[in-house]
């Protein structure tokens, strides 16, 4: 109890720690650029995104839009670390998953919603449990290195959504500027734009029970566990580590595509080419901010939403570009790897001997 | 006394961390003498001679060689000051042929080097020193006892007058012992002074002028004339009062190495006991980490201890490999408990009642960063199904009962496995995998490393399987323990099965077959 204390001060160190310094950046950055008749401070970038992410009226459900996808997918990369596989392909499996939940509700127009929302789910975890599949396979058959793999597929799977949103999935009546799908019926969207329902909030808690009694209440939890950190010595005990590695990949692209199928669902409501591209990292970091631990995801979450919200209000307030927040993401990426390191050497220390002993 | 000693320290104090590897120890060498160094795992010998060398550099004390005294910690002044430390696990660099292996690291060969040249310099060397190697074949392809043998030309390059080898009988065969007994008396008879790291009594009495005696980090006595002592009063010594107590004169004799022929302490089984283990004519694939196993037929019956004895890389690894379904048979049947499980995955064989002490324990054994419980608990969790519900708290509370019983000393079940000492963490695989659905334990070097008191227990407990009828595996490079705990005893060389002996055994005819001196 009291070392998981320490790691959590830990981390909360490194991600303040990261936001000083992206101050001390911007307070400069800020007043060099006051001369060109732009200036901005680091402390009212700050307070905007406090303002944005809590303080402002409708505030924290908009943080909550953005968190809740964001956790889904996170669970996921978390349960896929912990079996030992560095799988970071979270955002094609997010793409490939609203790629197939929106062929589901684009192809079934006009169907009962009863029969088609359930549908387009399953097809959106399938296809982000397909899109991590392979390289699961390539990973516990041949030995392929499922990060090469994981990241080409984000590319795949981004050109795949260019390809079928200007092609097959193509709104005929869109203006031309924005490549993307027809809007998904009123009647099968499970939340307004504005992006926060029930619905959204009920399948988040679902998937964070599930995953966390599936981490801390079975075999699985375990035995996965114990295949993360140390390989060799699950061979020895008779485990079939392929299908331990090959579930937890499964797994990951599921809760990815499920995310991707909320997101066109809910607060999209479309498919839009080249959505939330950095969707799936920000999972990654996510994940590893929180150790892993299926509970700290949750809270992890939350801030992340909240940057991500704030993120909007930016360029509004403090004439701060966007991109802002994508350093102040970055930064934070950068100091949480350099904590989670030994954590990252001992999984690469044990992937050569894996390779073999599946 | 200082004036004549060829190498000695004084007041050497070595703390690893929390642990204290050394306290105080003076000792003093004299030249041209061969001088043992003796005690069990952990008593301090290793971390002796790193200080020697230079290579561990003490918190307090002082080290003198030749009379002159030489900074610690220092291994290049400790080298030019003429000590050379051959290490237990050989350090030269595998994939170079000899001739590059002997120039790696001497100096006034020039910049550019010609393979002739260099085979030039190291063929005279090395005839010189009795090593006969052809100087282009690779190290990994050379016997153990070659390639100790270059290892030591190497060391004797700079013309060391104080050699210090660190347990170099560990890996031999009794036949190279002798070699290397007769290479080290040569080199006596040259003027040079050699301490000698061992464990072994028997070897100690057969070379050594003078032996000293660590326990605990501490010395105990020496160095005194071995012609002024015995192997009774030397085993005394090591072992220490309190331990001695606790052991059988047989488990003790093995401990130490105090006797020639050690009669097993085994009850004698029954011989119509029926078989738990049966292989027949078990040849394997190419494996990675071994020779492949040929044509290897062997039988171990219910209640029946059988060693595997050889120079350790002869198969053993292969054979432990093959039992647990980690390498591939290409013919051949393997039968347990009467069910044929040749192929069958190595989670059936384990509830058939098969279980594995696998070599390496903190990797196949163990995974050091995860919880006590969870490594505890893996073997029950493997045979369920993977989404099956569990309770932590209960398997926490089973695991620290076993832990327990089985007089583990930990602070938590939720500490990580790395934290436990060597007997310990052995402690915690012996509560798993010697349970009283086990009927057939691989032990592979399951003392390995582990004091006397650890090691004692490791044997009390496979004794105790035995009398419920488990049937026990046991493979060792360490022969005395063999000749203590095995039933039966069958010797392995390049893969295949030479021998086979039964109490009780004497180590010139086991020798002979680990060498193939048996035809």
């Amino acid at each position: 109890m009291k070392t998981r204390l320490i790691a959590v001060l830990r981390a909360l160190a490194f991600v303040l720690l990261a936001l000083v310094l992206c101050g001390v950046i911007f307070e400069f950055a800020g007043r060099a650029a006051s001369t060109a008749g732009n200036p901005y401070s680091a402390i009212l970038m700050f307070q905007s995104i406090a303002e944005g992410a809590i303080l402002n009226r409708g505030a924290w459900q908009d943080s909550l839009r953005w968190a809740l996808p964001l956790f889904i997918t996170a669970s996921g990369v978390a349960i896929s670390f912990r079996c030992g596989y560095f799988n970071v392909g979270a955002q094609g499996q997010f793409y490939v998953g609203a790629i197939a939940a929106t062929f589901v509700v684009d192809g079934m127009r006009g169907a009962p919603a009863a029969l088609v929302i359930p549908l387009t789910f399953v097809a959106g975890i399938l296809g982000g449990a397909v899109w991590a599949l392979w390289p699961g396979v390539l990973r516990v058959k041949s030995g392929t290195d499922e990060v090469i793999t994981t990241l080409m597929g984000n590319f795949i799977a981004g050109l795949l959504l260019v390809y079928v949103t200007a092609g097959i999935l193509k709104d005929p009546s869109g203006t031309g500027q924005v490549m993307a799908s027809r809007p998904v019926a009123a009647a099968y969207r499970i939340s307004t734009s504005s992006g926060l329902s029930p619905t959204i909030i009920v399948i988040a808690v679902i998937v964070g029970v599930a995953m966390w009694l599936l981490v801390n209440r079975t075999a699985f939890g375990v035995l996965s566990s114990l295949a993360g950190r140390n390989p060799i010595m699950v061979v020895w005990q008779g485990a079939r580590l392929s299908r331990l590695g090959l579930a937890g990949f499964v797994l990951s692209g599921g809760l990815a595509g499920l995310a991707g199928t909320v997101e066109v669902l809910g607060p999209n409501g479309r498919l839009v080419s080249g959505f939330l591209p950095t969707h799936g990292f920000t999972a990654i970091l996510i994940a590893l901010v929180a150790s892993l631990s299926i509970a700290g995801t949750a809270i992890v979450s939350l801030f992340f939403g909240g940057l991500a919200a704030a993120g909007l209000y930016l360029p509004v307030l403090v004439g701060l570009p966007a991109a802002a927040i994508d350093i102040i993401n970055a930064a934070i990426a950068l100091f949480i790897t350099a904590r989670t390191w030994p954590g990252l050497e001992r999984l690469f220390k044990h992937r050569a001997a894996a390779a073999g002993g599946g | 006394m200082n004036g004549e000693s060829a190498l000695a320290c004084r007041d050497v104090t070595v703390h690893y961390g929390d642990v204290a590897a050394l306290v105080g120890v003076s000792v003093a060498f004299r030249p041209g003498m061969i001088h043992a160094v003796v005690g069990q795992n952990g008593a301090g010998k290793t971390t002796f001679a790193r200080v020697a060398a230079g290579l561990v550099k003490p918190v307090a004390g002082t080290l003198s060689i030749g009379g002159c005294e030489v900074p610690t910690g220092n291994v290049n002044l400790a080298r030019a000051a003429g000590v050379e430390l051959v290490h237990q696990s050989f350090a030269l660099p595998p994939s170079f042929t000899v001739a590059e292996a002997m120039e790696f690291g001497a100096t006034g060969g020039g910049a550019i080097y010609s393979r002739r040249r260099l085979e030039a310099r190291w063929g005279r060397h090395l005839a010189s020193l009795g090593v006969k190697v052809r100087l282009r074949d690779r190290i990994r392809d050379l016997a153990v006892e070659l390639q100790q043998g270059v290892e030591i030309a190497r060391a004797l390059v700079t013309e060391a007058k104080v050699l210090i080898l660190d347990e170099p009988t560990a890996v031999l065969s009794p036949a190279g012992i002798d070699t290397l007994f007769a290479r080290l008396r040569g080199l006596k008879a040259a003027g040079v002074t050699i301490v000698l790291i061992l464990h072994k009594i028997r070897e100690v009495l057969a070379i050594a002028d003078t032996v000293t005696v660590l326990r605990g980090g501490r010395l105990v006595e020496g160095p005194i004339a071995t012609a002024d002592t015995n192997a009774s009063q030397l085993a005394h010594s090591i072992v220490g009062s309190e331990e001695e107590k606790k052991l059988t004169g047989a488990d003790e004799a093995a401990l130490v190495g105090a006797s020639e022929a050690v009669a097993s302490a085994a009850a004698p089984s029954a011989r119509a006991a029926s078989a738990i283990l049966e292989l027949r004519d078990v040849n394997t694939r190419p494996d990675p980490e071994g020779p492949t196993l040929g044509d290897v037929s062997l039988t171990v019956g219910r209640g029946e201890i059988v060693g595997i004895a050889g120079v350790e890389g002869n198969g053993q690894r292969t054979l432990v490999r093959t039992l647990s379904d980690l390498t591939e048979l290409q013919s051949g049947r393997i039968v347990i408990a009467g069910i044929d499980v040749t192929h069958t995955p190595l989670r059936d064989r384990r509830a058939a009642g098969l279980r594995v002490i696998p070599f390496e324990r903190n990797s196949e054994g163990l995974s050091l960063s995860s919880a006590l419980w969870e490594n505890w608990s893996a073997r029950k969790l493997l045979f369920d199904r993977l989404l099956a519900p569990i309770s932590p708290s209960r398997l926490r509370k089973e695991c620290a009962e076993a832990l327990d019983a089985w007089d583990v000393r930990y602070a938590t079940t939720t500490q990580p496995a790395g934290s436990l000492s060597g007997g310990n963490a052995q402690k915690l695989i012996l509560s798993r995998e010697v349970d009283p659905a086990a009927n057939l334990i691989i032990a592979a070097q399951p003392t390995r490393g582990l004091d006397v008191g650890a090691t004692a227990f490791v044997w009390r407990s496979l004794r105790e399987a035995r009398a419920r009828g488990c049937g026990i595996l046991f493979i060792s490079s360490d022969l005395d323990e063999l000749f203590d705990i095995s039933d039966r005893l069958v010797v392995m060389l390049s893969g295949r099965i030479v021998g086979e002996f039964r109490p009780p055994y004497r180590l010139g005819d086991v020798g002979a077959a680990m060498t193939g001196a048996l035809a």
